[in-house]
Order: structure tokens, then C-alpha cells, then sequence
């Protein structure tokens, strides 16, 4: 898994911040968007491909979808690395 | 303990910031215009030991590195006393020194607490109290400062994560009541929890309160090697103890909450931490809210189980009593109802959709109570008169159901169940997708039923004949795509079986 390719763009790297600092939040776009003060439809995109690259977790219902952070400790390690070295951003 | 590591670092960083302070700095250089020259330092605490502030003078005053020991020593008991006299008023104490120089202490305070002292000395000039006023108005208001945006900095380090918590709580509640199927709510339940715990397994189980025992209804287990389902005394374990005593019990590597309405109905325990940590009080205070929202999705989905259950008995008792005019007329046979709803989930029907099908699949002929008797059971053909009243049923059906409020959806299935897919149907002539899904797959299913079933006027047709037959009228009277999975559904082995224990009494 490239991790660089999957976090490809500063809201893909702040929801990724954000979830990895706080691994017990479940929360919908418009939750994560308000946290990391970004526009909730480029959030919504973000968050689908964050999924799609095995980050992040969803957790679909009619009303709403909630997405949290992976439980593979192996991608954990790998975001830690990843947000260490890309810190200054 | 947690106050006193707190305010020793809330002092700290205090200290930190006022001696990055830039407002502090062109303070003191503003200020040694009039002192002529000073030199500044900084008490970093509210009761310096003598030899600390020694240090810090002996590093500041130029004076007091040339001189001997002796006048050194007196030079910072003196100033340990004005010190001791700031700390005493809390306000700014102005001093002249043995050597005939000038000098104050400001002390740094917040209400009533004490954190350390400002303090120039080697002053040549005296210093006058209107420019001392002005030092210390300026000085409280760069500590105010400084002590705001610190407490502005522990608010947000405090809040945000309960205001993330908070709205991980209310994500939750928005998932879990977005289901009243039970089969769907444990394991979603189980799911968050195992994420919102960052936790290897998590258990739900529900009481049995007949038999005073626990009995597992979802498991999510990460690890490779998982443990089977086991039920569980009350009283046993932390799952029976939570419910025993009505309270969480929390371990290391485990903690059970139980799920509380009027009475305790059950348990979510979660077990090992990802990282191997401990089940802290943080963990059962965002567990117990979620053990109180999961509480009432699961009393809601179980009321609604009820309900439907009630639903479910009172549309099969109609159609008992339908059934009692002509036999095998309005009961339809268990296994056509699983050939209508597996190609009704096959087609992705949505859940509330799959419920007005199975009803209609029940009561789709009940109309025919208009029709009489002897026309259902006529051996010869149907006049033309004859068959415009056998046409009027699926509008008495409609009249039937329309007065339960559970079966007002499936009466658009009912009504048009003898559409064909090519508008040569009836009641209305609709074509293709002006027919109701759930009334298209009715149509294959009431007609593969009809084919199979002995009738007065004609022979049962076997499975695969009448499959043929529902085929060859595919894109004519029925919907191609329905066809399709109508096929696929009669190639199961379980409705087979069904189908012909059913129909012919063996397997």
C-alpha cells in the first residue's frame, strides 16, 4: 500500500491527521469537515477515497454514513510514519 | 496529584511564554531609559529557595560578580526579604540596595495565587512611583495575556476531544436508529463499539429472563483464533456480573456494560484494547452512553418485531378465513412466499418494500372473495361476462386491505398483479415499468403457482413445465429481468426441496 498516493491532497492529509489523533472518533462528513474546517463535499469525496485505500473504515446506514479509522495495525504504523515525515504541512 | 502535576506545568509554560514574551522585552527596554542601567530577572516560582535566587542574581547583577563573598551575600538576603515582602502584599515592592543602587520586585500573580516575581535592580536612578504604576499596568496586562491564552489553550485540549467524543456519540445513535431489524442492529452495535473501544472482540448478549441466563446475539471477533458464541449465567463472568449488579464492570483487558431499560435486558462487553491498554473510565463513561442509545434501538426494533409479528398473524388469519370458502384458494403454500421474497431480495427490494411483497404475496387473491364459488371451481371455459368479474378481484382486494394501515403498501401489488409487461393486463393495461416491481414479480409467482397447483379445470403442470412456460412468456406477460431471476431463484436447492415437500409431500 503507497500511502502517498492515497493521501493525496491537504484535506486528505488533515482527515487523516484527525482520525489518527483521535481513533475512537466515528463521525459523519459533515462532523469531520466541521473538525478540520474544510468544505464538507471535497470532505465527503476525501473520506470515500481514504475508504477505498483501506485507511479509513465505513460504516453505512440510510441516513448517514459513519467513518472511522482502520484497526490494521500495520496501515497505523504506516500513517504514524507518513504523518511524522510530512509534519510541516 | 493530577492538580499539582497540572499547575506545576501551567507555571512552567507561563514562564515559558513570558520569557518569549516580545512585549515583555521592549517593556524592560523602555524601562531602562529611566533605571540607567537595570538588570532584569525572572523568579520562576512563588518561594525561591535563597540559593536560587542567588543564582539568578549573581547571573544578572554586574555588580555583584565583582564583589567580595561577603557583600554578595548580603546584597541577596536583601533582596530575599523584598522578595518575601512581594510575596506577602502582592503587590510591586520598590528597594534601594546597600550599595545606594535601585531596584523592585513585581510579583505575578492570578486572583490570589502566586507563580514567581519579576525584579530589576542596579538601578542607578530612582525609580518614581508614577513609572512604577506604569511598569506594573503594563506588566499585568502582558501576564493577563499570556495567562489567557494559556487557559484558552487548556479549554480546547480539554473540550475537543469531549466535543469529538460527544459527536462520535451522536454518529452512532444516527447509525444504529437507522434500523429496526434486529439481524441488522446487534452486529452494527458490536461493530461501533469495537471501533469507538479500539478493541479486539466485543459481545453482545440479551437475557433470558425465563432462564436467568445470558444468550449471545452478536460477536465480532478481530483476532485470528476467535472464541465461539457461549452463553452465560447471570451472575458469572463480567457479561453476568454487569447484569447482576446492574452496573459496568471493567478489568484490564475487559469491560461489560449492561444494557438498562426498565430492567436489564443485556450486556455489551468488549474485550483487549488494540494497543494492549487498559479499559480506563473515559472508556465506561462513552460506553455506558452508548450502552443507553443502543438500549432503546434495540427495544425499538424489538417492539417493532412485535408489531409485525402481530401484522403477520392478523393478514394470515384473514386470509385462513378467505381460505375456508374455497380451499387452497387464498392460503398460499410457504414456498411460493419464499420464491416471491428471495427474488424480491435478489432484486434488491428495499427492506419495507420486501414487507408489503410478502403481505401481498398472502393476500394477492383475497379479492377473489367477489367472485362466485361455483365460477372459481368452473371446469369449462369463462364466458366473456364471466371473466369481467374474475378481473374486478384485484380492485376488491385492494377494498379488503385498504382499511389495515400495515397493508396499504402492498395494495398498488395487489391491484396490478395481473398487469402484463406488454399493457395487455388488467385492471388498468399498464406496460413495463409502470407496473410496480413488487406487482411484476407477483405476476410470475401467482402464475408459476397457478401452473403447479391442481385446478378443477385443468392439470398441474410439473416445476420445470410450468418454469418453461413462465419463460416462453417472458418480455409478453412478464418482465424479462424478473424472469431472469425468477430462474435463478427455482435453481436454489432450498426452494427446490421446499417446493416439492410441498407440492408432492417428499424430498
Amino acid at each position: 500500500m503507497d500511502i502517498s498516493k492515497i493521501i493525496r491532497s491537504a484535506v486528505h492529509l488533515k482527515i487523516v491527521r484527525f482520525f489518527h489523533e483521535n481513533q475512537a472518533s466515528i463521525d459523519t462528513p459533515r462532523g469531520v469537515a466541521t473538525w478540520i474546517s474544510e468544505d464538507r463535499l471535497k470532505v465527503k469525496e476525501a473520506l470515500e477515497e481514504l475508504v477505498a485505500g483501506k485507511i479509513l473504515v465505513a460504516d453505512r446506514a440510510t441516513s448517514t454514513t459513519g467513518y472511522s479509522y482502520t484497526r490494521d495495525a500495520r496501515t497505523i504504523a504506516k500513517v504514524e510514519k507518513f504523518l511524522k515525515d510530512n509534519t510541516a504541512t | 496529584m493530577d492538580d499539582l502535576n497540572n499547575n506545576h506545568l501551567y507555571q512552567k509554560e507561563l514562564f515559558e511564554k513570558l520569557k518569549k514574551s516580545i512585549s515583555l522585552k521592549r517593556e524592560e527596554e523602555c524601562f531602562a531609559c529611566y533605571l540607567k542601567p537595570a538588570c532584569w530577572w525572572i523568579i520562576e516560582r512563588p518561594n525561591p529557595r535563597i540559593n536560587e535566587l542567588s543564582a539568578q542574581i549573581n547571573v544578572a547583577c554586574p555588580y555583584l560578580k565583582k564583589g567580595s563573598e561577603l557583600s554578595r551575600q548580603g546584597c541577596v538576603n536583601e533582596l530575599f526579604s523584598i522578595v518575601k515582602k512581594a510575596s506577602e502584599s502582592k503587590a510591586l515592592v520598590k528597594f534601594d540596595c546597600a550599595r545606594g543602587l535601585h531596584g523592585f520586585v513585581y510579583p505575578i500573580t492570578q486572583g490570589e495565587k502566586l507563580y514567581g516575581y519579576i525584579g530589576a535592580c542596579y538601578a542607578k536612578k530612582d525609580v518614581s512611583a508614577q513609572i512604577l504604576d506604569i511598569f506594573s499596568a503594563f506588566t499585568d496586562t502582558i501576564v493577563r495575556e499570556i495567562q489567557k491564552e494559556l487557559e484558552l489553550s487548556r479549554l480546547y485540549e480539554t473540550l475537543r476531544p469531549r466535543a469529538i467524543a460527544l459527536s462520535t456519540v451522536h454518529t452512532v445513535h444516527r447509525l444504529i436508529s437507522s434500523t429496526l431489524d434486529l439481524n441488522e442492529l446487534l452486529p452494527r452495535i458490536a461493530r461501533l463499539s469495537l471501533q469507538i473501544m479500539r478493541a479486539n472482540r466485543c459481545s453482545i448478549k440479551l437475557i433470558d429472563s425465563k432462564r436467568k441466563i445470558l444468550l449471545p446475539k452478536a460477536t465480532v471477533d478481530l483476532r485470528e483464533k476467535s472464541i465461539r458464541l457461549k452463553k452465560v449465567k447471570v451472575g458469572k463472568w463480567a457479561p453476568g456480573k454487569a447484569v447482576k449488579f446492574g452496573r459496568p464492570v471493567r478489568g484490564h483487558d475487559y469491560l461489560a456494560v449492561p444494557l438498562i431499560d426498565e430492567d436489564v435486558i443485556g450486556v455489551i462487553t468488549v474485550y483487549d484494547k488494540i494497543d494492549k491498554k487498559e479499559f480506563g473510565s473515559f472508556d465506561q463513561e462513552i460506553m455506558s452512553t452508548l450502552a443507553e442509545q443502543a438500549v432503546i434501538a434495540i427495544k425499538n426494533a424489538q417492539l417493532y418485531k412485535e408489531q409485525e409479528k402481530l401484522t403477520m398473524g392478523s393478514i394470515k388469519a384473514l386470509a385462513k378465513v378467505l381460505d375456508t370458502r374455497a380451499p387452497g384458494t387464498y392460503v398460499p403454500r410457504a414456498s411460493f412466499l419464499k420464491i416471491a421474497l428471495a427474488m424480491g431480495q435478489e432484486m434488491r427490494i428495499p427492506l419495507g418494500d420486501l414487507k408489503s411483497l410478502e403481505y401481498a404475496a398472502i393476500l394477492h387473491d383475497a379479492g377473489e372473495i367477489i367472485v362466485p364459488y361455483e365460477l372459481l371451481t368452473k371446469p369449462t371455459k369463462l364466458t366473456g361476462k364471466e371473466f369481467d368479474l374474475i378481473k374486478e378481484h384485484p380492485m376488491a382486494g385492494v377494498e379488503i386491505v385498504k382499511h389495515m394501515k400495515a397493508l396499504r403498501s402492498a395494495a398498488p401489488i395487489i391491484l396490478h398483479h395481473h398487469e402484463n409487461y406488454d399493457g395487455t393486463g388488467y385492471p388498468k393495461g399498464l406496460k413495463k415499468d409502470q407496473i410496480p416491481l413488487g406487482a411484476r414479480i407477483m405476476a410470475v409467482v401467482s402464475a408459476f403457482e397457478a401452473m403447479i397447483t391442481k385446478r378443477a379445470y385443468r392439470i398441474a403442470k410439473t416445476i420445470d413445465d410450468a418454469a418453461e412456460e413462465i419463460k416462453k412468456n417472458s418480455g409478453t406477460q412478464f418482465d424479462p429481468k424478473v424472469v431472469e431471476v425468477f430462474v435463478s431463484v427455482l435453481k436454489r436447492k432450498d426452494i427446490r426441496l421446499s417446493l416439492e415437500k410441498e407440492l408432492y409431500g417428499h424430498i
